[in-house]
């Protein structure tokens, strides 16, 4: 087993809106027990520190501002993390109070090239959803947890070596909880390696038998038994913002995120999607729904931002926005694509509904038509819009007709002149008006050719088509 | 060195810049041999704006484009109408050879829309666009002809007759009437960038009666 560990140390601040001026922490609590959990650079560079009491900071710092966190948010992005990360293994399981994923990688490291460039590609993808991150990588959960508080310790490629490299850490990074690692600062106790060497039984005296149990899953001693996490067949994200949000600008910086983690978990389970939703809340129940539907599968989250910026841009928006709402329940196949560098019709066909897809979304689908002919002799019937890209045969018998077509016939009061014999058509006693119609061509003063007809029963004169 | 074999070498080579034919312009035949003689490269011009201003509905507008637009669809290339002000009849259209699947009709509620459309379309693949557009802005016009530019397509505007007493950046413009005898259309040649203005009369197959 090799376990890469993933850790968002700045998770509660990349939530907020981190690019507010000033100094901001987000804390934990309230009163007096108020902490800080995260803090903004300004914060930082006041003096402020992670696990500092609100009034300590606020002495730092008088112009701080303090927002609660979000538990709520912090674990659904921590989930979201996790089903982002099943495109690179399906081992995967998480802690959302630490802010930490794992992925297993000692049985899919083969598939990719080597583990440089898979470090590469989780780091990237993770810098992509718009968080920093600290990486770890050990033969145990804990091991590679530890690791990430010492980016520059090497990766730990065996079990037997975990001893050894760690043994000089600190204690301050283990999982043991800031109690016992003041008590073990009192008796002297500075490294993991001098921790080691206390007999299990004396600190499980101490500290309980937890204390020892964990040092053994950091070793690998003792089986890390942790519950898988598994991609959720019905995808939700939701995403709440701190402040309701009134302008589009405000909701697509989430949303690119959203949609990022949103295609990682499509390659994860190797679908795409041609249907999804974005649901916008509002206060008091209110939503403002937006639908997408793609001509073709897609799993791009730029192609699937660029379409849904355009319907956002377009869509009004009645009330602030509390969160957004991303939804996908209907998976499809992808569209396997072949040689990306010579298969050039293929990809012109992937522009070409990619364009389709953009004309939808701005102008409205019912706006993108195509053509169709149906077995009818009644003009009106002769033809269709069709709902699909599926072509229509072009029949050897058709008679002559006008180009242009007026769908309501426009009453006539002057005729122009007629030209040659009437064609007659029978409307059928099905439409349940049993009448019939005289069509004619005629040609008005300034030349046009029209296609008209007088109605049998009423005797009134119709214009139907013009010969463009 | 013979003239024959100079010839030759010059052609060979594509290095050589040969004064002559700098001004070559890709284009398509339009169908009417008439009109293609007169615009520069024998045909409508790909990557440029077409600027076609009926007198009247129903005089020839259609069938003075549509030979060129069955030849995008046979060569499997898409042709769009944008904001057509009726309904492109389906059994006209396959009856002139038209490949319906092809065929692309995009009805957008606002003139502004249209524009964006077709512009989309024409950078994006369409071979040709057909866009009914009363707009008078030069702004709106260099647009479609930048598009058309960028995406190697053809860009067709129909436009009222009215706007014909405004300058234009578009490389052909056309008013368009029915010829007095009723056979056939009268094409007044406004503009043509490379070939040869004026008038002309192409004949038109009547509709059977």
């Amino acid at each position: 087993m090799l376990w890469v560990s993933v850790h968002l140390p700045h998770l509660a601040m990349e939530l907020r809106q981190p690019e507010q001026p000033g100094a901001l922490v987000v804390t934990d609590g309230s009163g007096a027990r108020r902490r800080v959990v995260a803090c903004n650079a300004t914060a930082l560079g006041a003096g402020i520190a992670i696990g500092m009491d609100a009034p300590s900071a606020m002495m730092r710092e008088p112009e701080l501002r303090m927002l609660d966190r979000s538990k709520a948010n912090e674990r659904r992005a921590t989930l979201a993390l996790a089903s982002w990360a099943h495109q690179f293994t399906s081992d995967v399981c998480l802690d959302v109070t630490r802010w930490m994923v794992w992925l297993e990688i000692g049985s899919s490291l083969r598939y990719f090239n080597s583990l440089t460039a898979l470090y590469k590609q989780i780091s990237d993808g993770i810098e992509r959803l718009g968080y920093t991150t600290s990486i770890g990588i050990a033969p145990t959960i804990e091991a590679a947890a530890l690791l990430t508080k010492h980016p520059d310790v090497l990766p730990i490629l065996n079990k037997s070596e975990i001893r050894g490299a760690v043994g000089l850490l600190p204690i301050t990074g283990l999982e043991i909880g800031a109690k016992a690692i003041d008590q073990l600062h009192t008796t002297g106790l500075r490294t993991i390696e001098e921790l080691l060497d206390v007999p299990s039984d004396a600190l499980a005296r101490r500290f309980g038998e937890g204390l020892p149990h964990y040092l053994q899953r950091l070793l690998g001693e003792q089986a890390d038994v942790r519950r898988r996490h598994r991609a959720p067949a019905i995808y939700r994200r939701r995403f709440d913002f701190m402040e309701g949000v009134e302008s589009v600008d405000g909701l697509l910086f989430p949303l690119r995120r959203v949609l990022q983690e949103f295609a990682g978990y499509l390659r994860g389970r190797d679908v795409a999607v041609q249907h999804l939703a974005v649901t916008l809340l509002h206060r008091e129940g209110a939503e403002t729904v937006l639908r997408l539907a793609t001509s073709a599968p897609q799993r791009s989250a730029s192609h699937l931002f660029a379409l849904l910026r355009e319907k956002l841009e377009r869509t009004a928006i009645p009330d602030p926005v509390m969160a957004i709402q991303l939804s996908a329940g209907e998976f499809v196949e992808p569209r396997i694509t072949q040689g990306d560098f010579f298969d050039d019709p293929h990809r012109e066909n992937d522009n070409w509904s990619a364009l389709l897809d953009k004309l939808r979304a701005r102008l409205g689908a019912e706006a993108i038509r195509r053509l169709g002919l149906s077995d009818d002799h009644r003009p009106e019937k002769a033809w269709c819009v069709l709902s699909d890209e599926k072509g229509a045969a072009i029949s050897a018998d058709l008679p002559d007709r006008p180009l242009w077509f007026l769908s309501e016939p426009q009453q006539l009061n002057d005729l122009p002149q007629l030209l040659g014999t009437p064609e007659r058509i029978e409307a059928g006693w099905w439409t349940g008006q049993d009448s019939s119609r005289d069509y004619y061509l005629a040609r008005t003063d300034e030349g046009a050719h029209w296609w008209l007809f007088r109605d049998a029963g009423t005797n009134r004169w119709y214009l139907q088509g013009l010969w463009a | 060195m013979t003239a024959e074999s100079l010839q030759a070498l010059l052609h060979s080579s594509p290095h050589v810049w040969r004064g002559g034919e700098i001004a070559r312009v890709d284009a398509r035949s339009s169908g009417y041999a008439a009109l293609d003689v007169r615009l520069p490269g024998g045909g409508w011009p790909i990557g440029a704006l077409v600027e076609i201003a009926p007198k009247t509905d129903g005089c020839g507008e259609l069938r003075l484009t549509v030979p060129a637009l069955k030849s995008w669809c046979q060569d499997g290339r898409s042709v769009a109408f944008v904001r057509p002000p009726h309904v492109p009849y389906a059994p006209a259209l396959a009856r002139c050879g038209m490949a319906l699947s092809s065929l692309l009709w995009v009805a957008a509620d606002s003139d502004e829309d249209g524009r964006w459309a077709a512009e989309q379309l024409l950078r994006d693949g369409a071979a040709a666009v057909l866009l009914w557009s009363a707009a008078r802005e030069d702004r709106a016009l260099r647009r479609l002809q930048l598009a058309a530019e960028t995406g190697k397509a053809c860009a067709f505007l129909y436009r009222p007759p009215s706007a014909l007493n405004h300058s234009s950046p578009a490389a052909v413009r056309i008013a368009l009437s029915a010829a007095s005898d009723g056979a056939g259309m009268t094409l007044d040649l406004v503009k043509v960038r490379g070939g040869q203005p004026g008038k002309l009369v192409l004949p038109l197959n009547r509709p059977a009666t």
